[in-house]
């Protein structure tokens, strides 16, 4: 579809070029330019967290990465003894919120370590400590428990900012008609800078 | 999503970066942003935009860019590398109409005849489902038209020069191969693994000229990322065993565990003792 014709345009021609009139602008910025045969630059990711502490709450779990599940949700363990790191966001220590969820209940464990994510006060000590062996210590900052219907999603997955660390998981009245609970609790901390 | 330029002039629409600088003042999200790739092979350029030396000594594989340019039409001349001004061009000048919030690339690349041409592309920038990443692929080679394997299967099939084709795919690795159309080998490229980054758009451009000998058919790459989706929830309870209302779990479904079971009893009873 693209059978060009050999060019009748010869260079040189009589049109008397409409040159538009460039403005006098300043030197152009220094445009940016690559090799695009070589591979594609990959983002370097954080180490991932490997292990969740909360000594006030007794909470010691490992932390695994997970995805989306295919309703969209983020995907959790099925473990409620595991933790799961929402592996396309950001690690700790990178701008942006590391977003740490864990079920509440599970068919396979029972009741989680998460269950008691309500009760940790606020400026108690988070720890995690990623698989390359870094310690991330955090302070909690809050502790909220929404509606799902009101849960601002997209602020708790936020890429960008501060670093922070998000803890989510169920709590509110349980809702055998769609087998949810219905709200989140959710726990910010933030790092300590120790 | 793509617009012809000006078939049969070749490596035009090195646009680009007449810079934001001959633009009139406009807002970040006013302007568009525009990328060039040089995809003709042998041939190393000067770029003019709007009558000023933007691209000094371009070469075949080198992707320039992103530039933050003001909406409007953009002027482009391209020359030999050695020329002193824009005013004998050996491709255009061509104009390049970039409108506000949109995201381009310029290509110039040859023809399925193997003449040069360029061919303006919009990247699709829209925001990727969580947890997918964007494939786009787009043929600006002097060869046939083409089909594109994942593993064995036809994921592309028959990608003629200069279309393209978009695929978002669940995050991941892809082993992927070009072939020419209703055939499995030889391959014209790969096997290679592809990167489906998540939130990102990773466009592969077939370029060169499979007709050269030996070929020059080679694989470009531009990468838009930060497209990203986030989860649209997090449902993390599976039972209902520390519900706030005292709820009963459902009995058969605690079945299926002992463990869960006793642990539903303890609940029950507290709910019964609560009435």
């Amino acid at each position: 579809m693209v059978s060009s014709a050999p060019a009748p345009s010869a260079p040189g021609g009589g049109d008397p070029a409409p040159a538009p009139a460039p403005p006098p602008a300043p030197v152009p910025a220094r445009v940016p330019v690559r090799d695009a045969t070589a591979p594609a630059p990959v983002a370097i990711p954080g180490s991932p967290p490997a292990r969740l502490t909360v000594a006030s709450l007794d909470l010691r779990m490992p932390v695994v990465p997970v995805g989306v599940a295919d309703d969209g949700t983020m995907d959790i363990p099925p473990r409620a003894t595991d933790a799961g790191w929402y592996r396309f966001g950001p690690a700790p220590g990178a701008p942006g919120n590391t977003v740490i969820a864990a079920h509440v209940d599970s068919w396979v464990t029972g009741i989680g370590p998460f269950s008691r994510l309500r009760d940790v006060r606020t400026g108690a000590s988070v720890v995690v400590e990623s698989k390359d062996g870094a310690t991330h210590r955090y302070r909690v900052v809050s502790v909220r428990k929404i509606p799902k219907d009101e849960a601002p999603v997209d602020q708790w997955f936020a890429r960008e900012g501060d670093p922070r660390l998000v803890l989510v998981t169920c709590g509110g009245a349980w809702q055998p008609e769609i087998r949810h609970y219905a709200d989140n609790v959710v726990v910010v901390a933030e790092p300590t800078g120790a | 999503m793509r617009a012809r330029l000006l078939a049969g002039t070749a490596a035009a629409s090195l646009a680009l970066a007449a810079v934001a600088a001959t633009a009139g003042p406009a807002s970040a999200a006013d302007d568009a942003k525009l990328s060039v790739l040089h995809g003709v092979p042998g041939l190393t350029v000067d770029v003019y935009v709007n009558g000023k030396l933007t691209l000094d000594d371009f070469q075949p594989g080198k992707l320039a860019g992103p530039l933050d340019l003001a909406a409007g039409t953009y002027t482009v001349a391209i020359t030999a590398s050695d020329a002193k001004d824009d005013s004998d061009p050996a491709i255009g000048p061509v104009d390049l109409e970039l409108a506000a919030g949109k995201n381009y690339t310029a290509v110039a690349h040859l023809d399925g005849s193997g003449d040069p041409t360029a061919t303006l592309f919009t990247n699709d920038t829209s925001t990727t489902a969580p947890g997918e990443g964007r494939i786009t692929v787009r043929h600006v080679a002097a060869a046939p038209g083409v089909d594109v394997l994942a593993g064995s299967d036809a994921v592309i099939s028959n990608l003629e020069n200069p279309d393209e084709k978009v695929l978002d795919l669940p995050a991941g690795t892809v082993s992927a191969s070009v072939v020419a159309t209703g055939t499995t080998e030889p391959a014209l490229l790969g096997p290679a693994d592809v990167d489906v980054a998540e939130g990102t758009n990773t466009i592969l451009y077939a370029w060169g000229d499979a007709t050269a000998d030996p070929s020059t058919l080679a694989l470009a790459t531009q990468v838009i990322d930060g497209l990203h989706g986030n989860p649209s929830g997090v449902q993390a309870g599976q039972v209902g065993l520390v519900s706030d209302s005292g709820t009963t779990p459902v009995w058969p479904y605690a079945l299926g565990a002992l463990g869960v079971v006793s642990l539903a009893v303890v609940n029950r009873r507290r709910a019964d003792a609560g009435r």
